[in-house]
């Protein structure tokens, strides 16, 4: 309950920032666009977390392979690596513009311990990260 | 005398230490080979399945041809696996199920709903599913140079009725004999004689599998008595069942083309496209039947004479109490119940070739002939069924004559996976392989990698930077003058770097490239993963060089990709005959470009189709559908090329002759057609515009190239590096515009 008000005080930002944000292309940082982009991981303001990409995502797409996720997640942890590679894989075929199942990926690879994968990987994922939280969380095996 | 009878016993015993030499030869041939033989099989290849979920782009017309090429069979009601009942947009289909690597999908009964060409529900027994995939289609196999090939079934698996049958026709006191038959022999020589010729074999089952291992057809008194000796020889070392077994899964029955049909599991698959567990007694009756002349009955060839045999087996076996004669006469009743399957094998010939390639650099031909592995691919059959028929549909319009050659390779560019291939205007005949094997100069389909090895030096090149589109002459090696020129024979003087490129203009490029130097540009060539040798000359820069489809494909791939290179793969995982992991292909990100390089490059490919060469793909395309590209015309026209990416599929397209003469086509008005056409029906998505860190855009004046502000004269917004922005200013000050650019409208802003 006492997230509330910071939920609600998020939410009038946003609707403000959508306002102003009417220029054509905005600056990194300063006003959310509809753009699918990376935003700036440094100075990104709360409000622009979450922000709606412009393709329309498949409602269910996520429901269709998030049990693939968690037998990746179980393939991965019993050791299983080639196994939660083909899993994610499959995922990645069914959205191939879902952030998270990068996200997967290069957490299995760190695991297996391929680091230049973990990296190469979390790095294209970048390209389709969405918030601080998890473009932040792909930044990570980057470094 | 006694001379004569020493000698007589030396013959006799040499006589008896050479039969007994043959029977140790023909005893370690048995043994040896006999359990091998058993395993030899195939390696079949199979499509990728198809991913069905409540979202999926998927139309019913696409779903049927699926059901169709994997031989489903249309019925009001499914009720086994294999069979679909098709309501307009409502496919309710019994799924056959299948063991993928690592996975099992269980065969059940599926309602699939369309609507707006997507997946809208699915479910089964009112259950909702999230995700499954169909059995995928099995495009082919790597069969030896004699064609066998089979689908091992294990003696326990094989219908009670089908083997008493087999046994009752074939060889009714096998259980008894010891790999020969006195009593058949007998019946064989006296039916023989009364008709003056050979028409009965007489040979036990164990007999005519020693025929079919080891000996040769023709029927001579040694060959017989051969087979005899290595019938019993057989009979020692394995028990009635596993001679049995080995019949059942070795037995000849059939031909298509250079396949030959072995056993009755691949007979039955084949023939009734039915699993042989699951074949009525009609079936049965007719795969015995057959055993006597694979092709005297072969029942799609003679139906008459299939239907006369089979119901003489189901006589025979109701005479000799296998069945109940009501269930004969309810059998030969039955009509043949063949299979109505597509001939989908050896069908997709390029992409085999593609499969088989990559194969034989990792296994021997031995092995994928005999060891029974599966091979599970990108194919595609719904993607290569719509580039198929763009081909096909662009070359009539364009060359009615037939004169003209074309090829295409389409991959998914995010996996780097190989979806569909077309090596040839003739799409199902297997010859040369243009996709893989045409060597021909790339033109200005390599332009792309000298621009791209500009822009990594932000320092000095952007997309605003001006280059000079002048003459230009250059003294080649051997002393010789080179001296390129525009298409359309004029120069253009400065022209904005990006506007080159969208325009391709020559004289431009060759300066680029002889500015970077050519080592800069054979660098990124590899980069982007060209792996053949590329001529270190002056005109590399506008395609000199030998490249097939496929090397383009390579190099597009990694810039679709936003600069990771990644090994075209055709293959995902291969499987071994026991269903277990063998090698799995996976997917390998190498990140060799510039990602920032990449981006502005994309920026320059989408102007290509909106305001250079390539703007005819948007006599196909909706105009709200975003995509990048570049043509490519070699001298006079001897090749056109075009290359590009939408969201989810990049293809590359040549069109030709093979006798290298000139085509009157230019990349945009040949090869792009095909890629248009292709793109407009099978792509999905539009190309998403996905900002790295590190790229700022700017207003810019599009003649001087100076930095402007929003609403002047000739503004327009390019994106730039981060501290690579034109450092000359116009002094005009921002103002309202209503006019929106193409890249404009990929933010989504309102004014």
């Amino acid at each position: 309950m006492a997230l509330l008000p910071y939920v609600a005080r998020t939410a009038a930002l946003c609707l403000a920032l959508s306002v102003a944000g009417c220029s054509i292309y905005s600056m990194p940082g300063k006003e959310p666009v509809p753009v699918e982009k990376a935003p700036d991981y440094t100075s990104v303001p709360p409000a622009t977390t979450g922000q709606p990409a412009s393709r329309p995502v498949q409602p269910s797409a996520s429901a269709a392979y998030q049990p693939l996720l968690d037998k990746a997640r179980v393939a991965s942890d019993r050791g299983d690596y080639e196994q939660a590679l083909a899993l994610l894989e499959r995922a990645q075929r069914i959205d191939p513009d879902s952030a998270d199942i990068y996200l997967a990926m290069a957490g299995t690879h760190q695991a297996k311990g391929d680091v230049a994968q973990a990296s190469a990987t979390a790095e294209r994922g970048l390209l389709y990260c969405s918030g601080s939280a998890q473009c932040s969380a792909l930044r990570a095996y980057t470094r | 005398m006694i001379r004569t009878r020493h000698i007589l016993l030396k013959l006799f015993l040499t006589g008896l230490v050479l039969s007994g030499l043959i029977l140790i030869y023909l005893d370690a041939r048995i043994t040896s080979t006999f359990i091998d033989k058993m395993w030899e099989i195939p390696a079949k290849v199979y499509a990728r399945p198809l991913e069905l979920f409540s979202g999926a782009a998927l139309t019913a017309d696409d779903l049927a041809y699926e059901f169709s090429v994997l031989g489903y069979r249309k019925v009001s009601t499914p009720r086994s696996p294999g069979q679909v009942a098709r309501n307009r947009d409502r496919f309710e289909v019994y799924t056959r199920g299948f063991d993928f690597p690592g996975e099992r999908e269980t065969s059940r009964r599926v309602l699939i709903e369309l609507s707006g060409d997507r997946v809208k529900r699915l479910s089964a027994g009112g259950r909702q599913i999230d995700l499954m995939r169909l059995d995928p289609v099995q495009i082919g196999g790597i069969y030896p140079t004699h064609g066998e090939d089979r689908v091992l079934v294990r003696l326990d698996d094989v219908p009670e009725t089908l083997l008493q049958g087999l046994l009752a026709v074939e060889d009714r006191r096998f259980y008894r004999h010891w790999g020969f038959s006195i009593v058949g022999i007998a019946r064989a020589a006296f039916s023989n004689l009364r008709s003056g010729q050979v028409v009965a074999g007489g040979s036990t089952i164990t007999q005519q599998l020693v025929k079919n291992y080891y000996l040769t057809p023709e029927r001579t008194i040694v060959r017989k008595l051969t087979e005899v000796l290595m019938a019993v020889l057989l009979e020692l070392h394995y028990d009635k069942d596993q001679i049995l077994e080995s019949y059942v899964n070795e037995i000849y029955l059939g031909q298509e083309g250079p396949r030959a049909i072995h056993g009755f599991a691949l007979a039955a698959r084949h023939y009734f496209d039915t699993p042989l567990q699951q074949l009525g007694l009609h079936q049965q009756a007719l795969l015995v039947g057959m055993i006597k002349g694979p092709s005297l009955y072969n029942p799609l060839r003679n139906p008459q004479r299939a239907v006369a045999r089979r119901n003489v087996v189901l006589d025979v076996m109701a005479e000799q109490g296998v069945i109940s004669t009501e269930h004969a006469t309810v059998a030969k009743a039955m009509p043949l119940g063949l299979n109505n399957k597509h001939q989908i094998r050896g069908s997709f010939p390029a992409f085999l070739d593609l499969v088989r390639r990559q194969l034989r650099q990792e296994y021997r031909e031995e092995d994928l002939t005999t060891l029974g592995l599966s091979i599970f691919t990108s194919f595609d059959p719904l993607l290569q069924r719509q580039v198929e028929r763009s081909t096909t549909a662009v070359m009539e319009q364009l060359d009615a004559g037939g004169e003209l050659q074309s090829a295409t390779v389409v991959t998914r560019f995010d996996t780097g996976e190989v979806a569909a291939l077309v090596g040839g205007r003739k799409v199902r005949y297997a010859g040369f392989n243009r996709a893989l094997d045409a060597r021909r100069p790339a033109g200005s389909l390599l332009k792309p990698a000298v621009y791209l090895a500009a822009l990594e030096q932000p320092r000095l090149y952007s997309l605003a930077t001006p280059l000079s589109d002048t003459p230009l002459q250059i003294k080649g090696a051997g002393g010789q003058l080179w001296e390129p020129r525009n298409f359309d024979r004029q120069s253009h003087g400065d022209v904005l770097l990006y506007h080159a490129l969208a325009k391709s203009y020559n004289l431009a490029s060759a300066r680029l490239g002889m500015d970077l130097g050519l080592d800069t540009v054979v660098d990124m060539l590899q980069r982007l993963g060209i792996e053949r040798d590329v001529p270190r000359v002056p005109a590399l820069s506008l395609g000199a060089g030998e490249y097939s489809p496929m090397d383009m494909a390579a190099m597009y791939q990694t810039i679709a990709a936003g600069g990771f290179r990644m090994p075209l793969r055709s293959i995902r995982d291969i499987v071994d005959a026991h269903g277990n992991p063998l090698k799995r292909y996976p997917l390998e990100y190498d990140r060799t470009v510039s990602l920032q390089a990449v981006h502005l490059l994309h920026y320059a490919l989408r102007a290509v189709v909106r305001e250079g060469t390539g703007r005819g793909v948007y006599r196909y395309l909706p105009d709200n559908f975003e995509v990048a590209g570049k043509t490519g015309t070699t001298n006079n026209g001897r090749d056109s090329w075009f290359a590009g990416f939408s969201g989810d599929l990049l293809a590359v397209s040549w069109i030709g002759r093979d006798d290298n003469g000139g085509t009157g086509l230019t990349g945009g008005s040949g090869a792009l057609k095909v890629w248009a056409h292709f793109m407009a029906r099978s792509s999905e998505r539009s190309l998403g515009y996905r900002m790295p860190d590190g790229i700022q855009p700017q207003w810019i004046d599009d003649t001087s190239g100076y930095l402007t502000g929003k609403g002047c004269p000739n503004s327009r917004m390019l994106p730039f590096i981060v501290g690579s922005e034109p450092r000359n200013t116009t002094n005009c000050s921002p103002r309202k515009s209503g006019i929106k650019d193409w890249f404009q409208s990929l933010f989504g802003g309102d004014n």
